[in-house]
């Protein structure tokens, strides 16, 4: 029997995730089973009680932040809740490395800016972020926006009916919001810890600036450390990423063990029109305390980043300030990787970006139309990278294509691209599968009857209408690609450098005024594709 | 010239559960077949099978006396090469194209310039009554206009071969019935062969040359329009086509005796035994025959409806809006001898 078009696609599809995904999972099972290295890794308890409280308690701030924000900016009438809304996506777009050394110029316990300005007005110092409490104090303000989007998402699509009907049957508003309300947001807040734990597990830059000087190493900064010693300890890094990936899956599965047997079913790809609770004047508090997290998120780092790039060097004497741009014109004539760094990047970006959106559109497609075997393998596959540490992915990759003959792309930026496109294919996927369930698949079925083959159906009537979806997906991987540090920071080589590597190491250095204008001009590329998409959108080809 | 469609013990299972069960059935050219059943009868799935849209397990499936779909022999042509057209129950009016784009997609699809197409397509959109919608946006249009739309699709390529999938069921009552009158007419001035399901039997009665009664994934009974009102067969198609009256009998003598006594003559009686007997109630006689008690008298439009009791059973008959019959009375009925049909099973 000829083989269908649509079979060669799954098919063709299922290999690369494969590659994709398969393969690097199994380099890290595989690289360490090595008994001593993991007795060795396992014996070093401090950091992994490090990792895991840093884990741990990060997710349970940032799911508290998130989930209060969204009930303020969701179901109570806070002034100026649509501007507030809008601005709570800016935290996503700022790599945490820089809003981390941000922190760092600002609250070192010595040097610090806000300790030094405290010490010569008062006498004393304010705060000390290096260490275990900055750095969850900070990737707590990174991360918060994930559970904040999810559970202002799940508010929207719950039923304004269900509370009506408590309230009704006699409860009153909070007790319809404990007992009603509360619980149905359970899956959300949830899943978005859940997603928050596997990304804090291995992360590297917050911890790298924040951490390491104060004594807080966490697996991250260990796999990193293993690698970049003479000689490398491979077997090592590869069981810290054996035990990362442990404990994240065991996180999945357990957290659907949770949700299982439960119906939460409050969505119906329907959109409600919350009904917003009355405050009374309380709600100049939330919109201030709304103000005051955005202002320690994006305002104070950003702030101070400009202010570093402009000013000749970091002081709180402003008799000794003076400013200029020669730190742009540093890094963008003189320093020798920059301009590589930013070029790379920029190359990455875009074709991580392209590569996903494609992705996104085909395994979309399979997954919602097909059904059998190859469908379900494929979703499984595309979803796997949720549950995987980008550092974990990061050394999989390694492992898989350190090497291998076949494929040559160690050392390449290539090695970078399939370490990208891994681990940003479940928001791609995710993305264009809700936005592939919301054509009617008779419009897909009424193309091929009229004439249309796969690839024509495809072109003429899924892309189209999903256009909106795929363009936000290509920004939001541009951007992401962007800003990753933990997984680049294991796989580039000097020629393939890219720009967090490039700031990373100019920290490293100590040239901080270099670093703050190479951060800001990464921030600029950012909201200029930011704004472009904004103007997309105004043109209704993007949602 | 060979058939439209012939479709040779088909089969479509989803999981383990058959939803068509083997069922055989020819369309000749320019014939109109229709698939009346009730949802889940899979009528829609055989349709769809036809189409390519669904993968039957087995059978054997071909479109203008060329196989598209042979189990045994391996083949399974992609439904773009079919070479028919689809009416849709959802219309599948693609919002991000005008009516000129919608109804022109066909000759896109396959390659043909546009300057070929556009006449086709001008003749199609004034063949339902759209040449001045030609620029609108497809989502701009009513539901009745999309319809339309998709009619035109159907028709422009000239395929000689359309389906259509419950077309008229998303429509309001009165349009449904002025669409049929057209769709009736253009396939008469067109003559394309059509399979048309529906599980409106009024629908079916009026524009199909042949109807398919389907139950569970089979064929329940075959015939004309004629056929299927007069002498549904079995029960099942006797309820489902509107025959109120059906009643438990023991045939005898070429008559049938119901429970308490009643005697009725019925036509083709077949073997003595038990069996069911059918009966519209247009087919009672009120005023001679057995006696039975009036139940309950109902205001119907140009009649009345009367329900009799006559023991156990109920009749349903109906009488003349002048006929003065009142509830409790005793009346007389019987059935016209060649409207009692014996139902076998």
């Amino acid at each position: 029997m000829k083989v269908k078009a649509e079979t060669v696609l799954a098919s063709a599809l299922l290999l690369l995730l494969l590659g994709l995904v398969a393969a690097p999972a199994f380099a890290v099972l595989r690289s360490a089973w090595d008994w001593v290295a993991l007795g060795r890794v396992l014996g070093n308890v401090t950091v992994l009680g490090n990792t895991l409280l840093m884990g741990g308690l990060t997710t349970i701030f940032a799911v508290l932040i998130g989930g209060v924000l969204a009930l303020v900016l969701v179901r109570i009438r806070t002034p100026g809740r649509g501007l507030l809304e809008a601005l709570m996506l800016l935290p996503l777009y700022i790599t945490p490395l820089l809003t981390a050394i941000a922190w760092s110029w600002i609250g070192s316990p010595r040097g610090g800016l806000l300790n030094l300005l405290a010490l010569r007005l008062f006498g004393v110092t304010l705060i000390d972020l290096q260490g275990a409490g900055g750095v969850i104090f900070v990737a707590s303000l990174a991360y918060a926006p994930v559970p904040f989007l999810l559970i202002a998402q799940a508010m929207r699509s719950m039923d304004p009916a269900l509370e009506d009907s408590a309230r009704v049957h006699g409860a009153g508003t909070w007790a319809a919001f404990a007992r009603i309300t509360l619980p149905l947001m359970r899956p959300a807040a949830y899943g978005a810890g859940v997603l928050v734990f596997v990304q804090t597990m291995g992360l590297f830059s917050i911890p790298a600036v924040l951490g390491v000087t104060g004594g807080f190493n966490v697996a991250a900064t260990e796999i990193y450390r293993l690698l970049n010693t003479y000689p490398p300890r491979l077997a090592q890094a590869a069981a810290w990423g054996l035990i990362l990936l442990a404990i994240t899956v065991a996180t999945v599965l357990a957290q659907n063990r949770l949700l299982a047997g439960r119906s939460y079913v409050t969505i119906g790809g329907k959109s409600f029109r919350p009904r917003l609770v009355e405050v009374g004047r309380l709600r100049w508090a939330l919109a201030a305390g709304t103000w005051f997290y955005l202002g320690l998120a994006v305002g104070l780092p950003v702030a101070t980043l400009i202010w570093a790039s402009l000013v000749n060097f970091l002081t709180i004497d402003p008799a000794l300030m003076a400013f200029d741009l020669r730190h742009f014109a540093y890094v963008i004539f003189v320093h020798p990787a920059a301009g590589l760094a930013a070029a790379n990047s920029l190359m990455l970006g875009v074709l991580t970006a392209t590569l996903i959106a494609m992705l996104a559109l085909a395994i979309g497609w399979v997954v919602v139309r097909r059904r059998g075997t190859i469908p379900q393998l494929l979703d499984y596959l595309a979803m796997a990278p949720l549950a995987i540490p980008s550092v974990v992915l990061a050394l999989g990759v390694l492992g898989t294509y350190a090497g291998l003959d076949i494929v040559p792309i160690y050392g390449t930026s290539a090695i970078l691209l399939v370490a990208y496109a891994a681990h940003f294919l479940p928001i791609g996927v995710r993305a264009s599968a809700a936005a592939m369930r919301q054509i009617h698949p008779e419009l897909e079925d009424s193309a091929r009857v009229s004439g249309a083959g796969l690839f024509g159906m495809l072109r003429y009537v899924v892309v189209p209408l999903t256009r909106p979806t795929l363009v936000a997906v290509w920004v939001l991987v541009f951007v992401l690609a962007l800003q990753e540090v933990s997984a680049s920071i294991l796989l580039y080589t000097s020629r393939s450098t890219v720009l967090s590597v490039a700031m990373f190491d100019l920290w490293e250095a100590g040239n901080l005024s270099g670093l703050a204008a190479l951060g800001v001009m990464q921030l600029a590329v950012t909201f200029a594709a930011i704004a472009l998409l904004g103007r997309f959108r105004r043109q209704g080809i993007a949602a | 010239m060979s058939d439209a469609v012939v479709v040779e013990n088909l089969v479509v299972a989803y999981g383990g559960a058959k939803a068509v069960d083997g069922i055989s059935f020819s369309v000749a050219p320019g014939e109109h077949l229709t698939l009346l059943g009730p949802s889940g009868c899979g009528k829609t799935t055989s349709l769809r099978a036809v189409a390519g849209l669904e993968r039957p397990a087995s059978g054997h499936i071909s479109v203008n006396g060329q196989a598209v779909f042979d189990e045994a022999g391996g083949i399974d042509v992609p439904p773009e090469r079919r070479g028919l057209a689809m009416v849709f129950q959802s219309y599948a009016i693609w919002p991000h194209m005008n009516v000129a784009e919608n109804v022109g997609f066909p000759f896109r699809a396959r390659g043909i310039a546009a300057d070929i197409a556009r006449p086709a397509v001008a003749v199609a959109l004034a063949m339902v009554g759209l040449t001045n919608f030609a620029d609108r946006p497809a989502t701009l249009l009513s539901g009745g206009q999309q319809q339309r739309v998709a009619l035109a699709r159907a028709l422009a390529f000239g395929t000689k071969l359309v389906l259509f999938d419950e077309p008229l069921s998303n429509l309001d009552a009165q349009l449904r019935l002025q669409m049929r009158e057209e769709l009736a007419d253009l396939r008469r001035r067109l003559g394309f062969a059509a399979i048309y399901v529906t599980h409106d039997q009024d629908e079916a009665f009026a524009l199909s040359d042949r109807i398919l009664l389907m139950r569970a994934g089979r064929i329940e009974q075959a015939g004309t329009p004629h056929e299927l009102y007069t002498a549904p067969r079995t029960k099942f198609a006797a309820a489902f086509l509107g025959v109120r009256n059906i009643l438990d009998a023991r045939i005898d003598n070429g008559r049938a005796w119901l429970d308490d006594g009643t005697m009725l003559d019925v036509a083709d009686s077949g073997p003595p035994g038990r069996a069911a007997i059918a009966f519209r109630p247009a087919s009672v006689i009120l005023g001679e025959g057995m006696p039975a008690i009036v139940e309950r008298v109902l205001f119907a439009g140009d009649v009345v409806s009367v329900l009799l009791r006559s023991g156990a059973n109920e009749i349903t008959a109906t009488a003349r809006l002048d006929s003065g019959i009142a509830v409790g009375a005793k009346i007389a009925w019987r059935v016209a001898l060649a409207d009692c049909h014996v139902l076998r099973t």
